[in-house]
């Protein structure tokens, strides 16, 4: 409830953020009520009716197989929401924890962060790269393949204001009074955290799309049955001249959805704790 | 400075040390035996066993690292299985593309990220810089692979300006003028990054004008644009400079993209089809090479940064 009223104070006065809101909203409707929104199966083939234009019965058309652009791309927006909220899972419970542990018990923190200095030796869709092709090609590997490589940096970022609010007067209070390790963590520390985390999230999210529309792209993502917008756009880039609103729906679909999370985390940023501020790069 | 750059040379002996086991236990991680994925499906039984005694894989697996860093250092880095020759052979092939389209990409993110970067702070609040904040974030939100096809497009297929695909040497016919073919590419790949940099010269030019060093010059009734260059830009320039690692490490990985989109033959496009070839050797070497290179840079951008802001290396 309390990170409701955070969201809504961000959004006040900003128009362009509340506008990329709504349309995150939409496309979490899209996604979680697609079978009802989708006027056909998105593996349905329909060979005589390949390549047609948008209009009807296809409103964004269909693909090379005659499959209906509209209704891949809806299912395209269940699977960018599926993408999405599982790397920001990923990278928040491994790199999170991290984080506060490495920034709580610094003996711990000194092994912890170098591993992670290690991993961030890697350029972050390299190590993607890396892990996928001993991998195989899955919706869950895509996931953790994400999340980990955002995780080092979430690490990073928590360890940082896991030491500048460990030596707070409110937790040195709550341990004078007895609370012990578990209790100072998550009952007197996390809850200071969230809002920032939050922040955090919206940006993993936003770079999470690129980032598996990139893999999607270079052939090493989602296997290349699963309707995404990334697969989408591999699938009918040699088409780009004779049908443009294959790669154009998806596209904008990526570019509108990346955009509109990128607002929101800005928005969410300008509103956060000012001690956190400088943590965050975001965009 | 001197002892800061030693101490900051010695942390990164660990790291490097570490990562370089990262990369060695790469082939390890891949299921079935190291050697019959080394050689390939076409390896006999007798071709294993003498790669198996070559590199030692019989024995401990650190002894097989300290082997392996060996021939390392003395520039093996093993065979590639799709090209039949050394795997440093492979790399260097790619390396003058990759390196010629990361200038012209520094190049385009410099003359275009630091200007609207340094216009959209002075305008700040006005429409000015709602319009340059608003594309910049645009901008970093594209798919850069996207951005490419509809460069190629427009400017090849469309008005025909400028070439869609390959590299032909400089060294070839045509010599300096076959930078043309990096036109786009470097366009493509400079777009999120500039992006970036328009939004970080913006937001610390503004904590920086906020300092009193800098109502003194206003206060002293200097002229606003010299304020903005000489007193505010010249100490925003540290923020940006320490993002240049960050910028690298995101060229190395948007090149991977780029060069496929472009068909470039470079050491990104490598990787992919190394990968999709499962030619082993080359992924770790590659790998390998840019985790070095990546460590390096970010080591010349704290010196940087140290020798800009001498509070830096004292603390």
């Amino acid at each position: 409830m309390k990170l409701l009223t955070f969201v809504k104070e961000a959004l006040e006065g900003r128009k362009l953020a509340t506008a990329g809101a709504i349309w995150l909203l939409i496309i979490v409707v899209a996604g979680i009520a697609a079978p009802l929104i989708a006027p056909f199966d998105p593996l349905e083939i329909d060979p005589i009716a390949r390549l047609s234009e948008p209009g009807t019965p296809y409103l964004f058309g269909t693909d090379h197989f005659g499959r209906d652009t509209f209704s891949r791309a809806v299912y395209g927006a269940r699977m960018a929401l599926i993408i999405g909220i599982g790397s920001v899972m990923v990278a928040l419970l491994c790199g999170g924890l991290v984080g506060m542990l490495s920034g709580y018990f610094t003996g711990l923190g000194h092994v912890l962060m170098r591993m992670v200095d290690v991993l961030m030796a890697f350029p972050a869709l390299l190590l993607a790269l890396v892990l996928m092709t001993v991998l195989e090609r899955s919706v869950f590997n895509t996931i953790l393949v994400i999340g980990i490589v955002y995780a080092t940096t979430t690490a990073r970022i928590l360890f940082g204001m896991m030491l500048k609010l460990k030596n707070e007067v409110f937790i040195d209070a709550a341990r004078c009074s007895g609370a012990g390790h578990l209790s100072l963590l998550f009952r007197h520390i996390l809850p200071n955290l969230l809002s920032p985390i939050l922040v955090q999230a919206t940006f993993i999210f936003a770079f999470a799309q690129l980032q598996a529309a990139a893999l999607d792209f270079l052939g090493l993502g989602l296997p290349p049955e699963v309707p995404s917008w990334g697969n989408m756009l591999a699938e009918e880039r040699i088409y780009i001249t004779r049908a443009p609103w294959l790669l154009i729906f998806p596209g904008v679909l990526i570019i509108l959805s990346v955009f509109s999370m990128n607002l929101l985390g800005d928005a969410l940023r300008d509103r956060i704790d000012p001690r956190f501020k400088d943590d965050i790069a975001g965009v | 400075m001197i002892a800061y750059t030693f101490k900051r040379l010695l942390t990164l002996v660990p790291t490097l040390l570490a990562a370089s086991v990262l990369v060695f236990l790469f082939i390890h991680l891949i299921p079935g035996d190291p050697a019959a994925i080394l050689l390939g499906d076409t390896a006999t039984p007798e071709e294993i066993l003498a790669l198996t005694r070559e590199l030692g894989l019989d024995r401990p697996l650190w002894q097989q690292y300290v082997l392996w860093f060996k021939n390392v250092l003395s520039g093996d880095l093993g065979r590639s299985l799709f090209f039949d020759t050394p795997v440093l052979q492979v790399i260097a092939d790619g390396a003058e593309t990759s390196i010629l389209l990361a200038l012209l990409t520094m190049f385009w993110i410099v003359i275009l990220g630091i200007p609207i970067g340094i216009v959209s702070a002075s305008y700040k609040g006005t429409w000015i810089d709602q319009v340059t904040s608003g594309f910049a974030m645009l901008f970093a939100s594209i798919p850069t692979f996207w951005l490419g096809l509809y460069l190629i497009l427009i400017f090849s297929v469309g008005l025909g300006w400028l070439p869609s695909s390959g590299f032909p040497s400089v060294s070839d016919e045509g010599g300096w003028t076959n930078m043309r073919y990096l036109i786009l590419p470097s366009l493509t790949l400079a777009a999120p990054n500039a992006a970036l940099i328009i939004r970080l010269v913006r937001s610390s030019m503004l904590d920086v004008s906020r300092e009193d060093h800098v109502r003194t010059a206003r206060s002293k009734g200097l002229h606003p644009a010299r304020v903005a260059i000489k007193h505010v830009f010249r100490n925003a320039l540290i923020a940006v400079a320490a993002a240049f690692g960050f910028t690298f490490a995101a060229l190395i990985s948007e090149a991977v993209v780029t060069e496929t989109v472009f068909s470039l033959p470079g050491i990104g496009r490598l990787v992919v089809q190394s990968i999709l070839r499962r030619d082993y050797p080359v992924i770790q070497g590659v790998i390998l090479i840019i985790v070095v290179l990546y460590m390096f840079v970010n080591l010349l951008v704290d010196l940087a940064y140290a020798w800009l802001d001498p509070r830096v290396s004292l603390s």
